[in-house]
């Protein structure tokens, strides 16, 4: 069986499992819009402060909703005993991070969509515009965000009190993505052309090829045991 | 051996004391407050010296099983994270007479403080693990993400901060240009790194000395 | 230009009170482990 596939099949099962449980897709939607509400109450009735904020306000969605969603990659594996089964299969290991990474990057990406769409919507900001841009700086974003994320999640299911060690974890390591998206979304709502906002993006995609590496290198050793 | 190295840490402590004070002249702009910088500079390079130490540790072990590098890392990183909040305590203080606050999101404060939230969490997950060969395994991991990511840090902290701020002029980031003040400098940071030296060789003993029990 | 001795003393003492907490703190710990009798129970690394 062909690496590729491994990673297929590891990413179509849990889609799978999602599309028929939809336990995920559900609790994590009501959650954006509960977002929505915290953001608009945390700073007030004052639109032009909420617009000034919503670069800042849609990634820290992303990272809470990421950090839900992404503590939970090998929840599944753990609670019905199939970790044994993840570590006795054949062959590169690295091929179920790459499975698991794509699966966290879907459901990260649907995540986004809808934060993007409810933000347009409820906070009157214009997201269409600046649409495709957007795309790539979320796109390099979430791989960044994933790619630490499922590694991390996958030690952690593993480890007492995993709901705090997971974002204790994760967010100090994720402040560089989280200061390049920011800033380059505000500066593509602002209006700027991609190219201003080019060394970010590099930033991203460096960053993301090394978490990526990483992550791919060493996960064999987080699946021992 | 570690007897000898500490004396020795006591003498280069005592004459960095001297050439921070006595030796180093009062600097023109910032007063006696500059003065701060022969306990700051040390303390980030060394806290830098420790994380590399703990890559080093965290990649040996994965490459070779053998406890000696864990150990290595264990005790690099809890070192490090002493001399990160002495950074973070000496940078915070220097700051308030010379920016008039406590706090500036300035891209070493800022990036040392991201730092050190890296290795707290480090250190917290070798704590929540009791299995020795997991804890090892697990922590070497975290250690490579965290050591990798430190220039991935400091650019985009860097680059943020154009955004926000001009950079000041004056300020402990200027590099110092009076001969007197870099030899001071010079000989705190190599009391700083015999000290570093010092505490790795006991706090590894200590690590040595709990596997045996 | 105040003399800021005060910040000087203060960064220099907090720098003092930590580095030495943590040498007496090896310190305590070299001596539990190696005291003939079995030690008492250790935290893990």
């Amino acid at each position: 069986m062909t690496y590729a596939r491994r990673a297929w099949i590891i990413l179509w099962k849990d889609l799978l499992i999602e599309r028929r449980a939809k336990e995920h897709a559900n609790a994590l939607l009501f959650f954006c819009v509960l977002l929505l509400f915290l953001f608009q109450f945390a700073l007030g009735p004052d639109r032009d402060r909420l617009a000034a904020a919503v670069p800042g306000l849609l990634w820290l969605g992303f990272i809470l909703a990421g950090l839900l969603g992404l503590g939970r990659s090998f929840l599944g594996e753990r609670e019905n005993d199939c970790w044994e089964g993840l570590r006795l299969t054949p062959g590169d290991k690295s091929a179920i991070y790459l499975g698991k990474l794509a699966g966290n990057c879907v459901l990260m990406t649907a995540v986004e969509i809808i934060l993007v769409v409810l933000f347009g919507v409820f906070y009157d900001v214009d997201l269409w515009t600046p649409a495709a841009p957007l795309a790539l700086v979320l796109a390099l974003g979430t791989i960044g965000l994933a790619a630490v994320g499922t590694l991390f999640a996958a030690m952690t299911t593993q480890v007492r009190a995993r709901e705090l060690l997971f974002p204790v974890l994760l967010l100090p390591v994720q402040v560089p993505v989280l200061l390049a998206t920011v800033s380059a979304t505000q500066a593509l709502l602002l209006g700027q052309p991609l190219a201003d906002v080019a060394h970010w993006l590099k930033l991203l995609a460096g960053a993301d090829l090394v978490y990526v590496t990483i992550g791919l290198l060493t996960f064999e050793f987080v699946l021992e045991g | 051996m570690t007897r000898a190295l500490g004396w020795l840490t006591v003498l280069g402590l005592v004459a960095g004391l001297a050439a921070g004070f006595g030796y180093a002249p009062r600097e023109a702009v910032q007063g006696n407050v500059q003065r701060i910088m022969y306990l700051h500079v040390p303390s980030v390079l060394t806290a830098y010296l420790a994380f590399v130490l703990v890559l080093l540790g965290s990649i040996g072990y994965l490459a070779t099983r053998r406890a000696g590098w864990d150990r290595l890392a264990a005790a690099a990183g809890e070192i490090g994270v002493l001399f990160t909040g002495l950074t973070i305590v000496s940078g915070s203080i220097w700051g308030k007479p010379t920016w008039g606050t406590w706090w500036t999101w300035d891209a070493r404060l800022t990036s040392t403080a991201v730092l050190f939230c890296v290795y707290v969490g480090y250190l917290l997950l070798r704590s929540l693990i009791e299995d020795p060969e997991a804890r090892a395994r697990y922590a070497a991991v975290v250690g490579i993400v965290g050591a990798v990511n430190i220039p991935i840090v400091h650019f985009s902290v860097k680059w943020w901060r154009a955004l926000h701020q001009p950079s000041t002029i004056l300020g402990p980031e200027r590099s110092p240009i009076d001969p007197a003040i870099g030899l001071a400098l010079f000989v705190n940071w190599v009391a700083f790194t015999l000290l570093f030296a010092y505490f790795l060789s006991r706090r590894m003993e200590i690590a040595r000395l709990e596997e045996q029990t | 230009m105040p003399s800021n001795w005060g910040y000087v003393f203060a960064a220099y003492g907090i720098a003092a009170v930590a580095l030495l907490s943590y040498w007496r703190h090896l310190a305590r710990r070299t001596r539990a482990l190696t005291r003939p009798r079995p030690a008492a129970k250790t935290r893990a690394a």
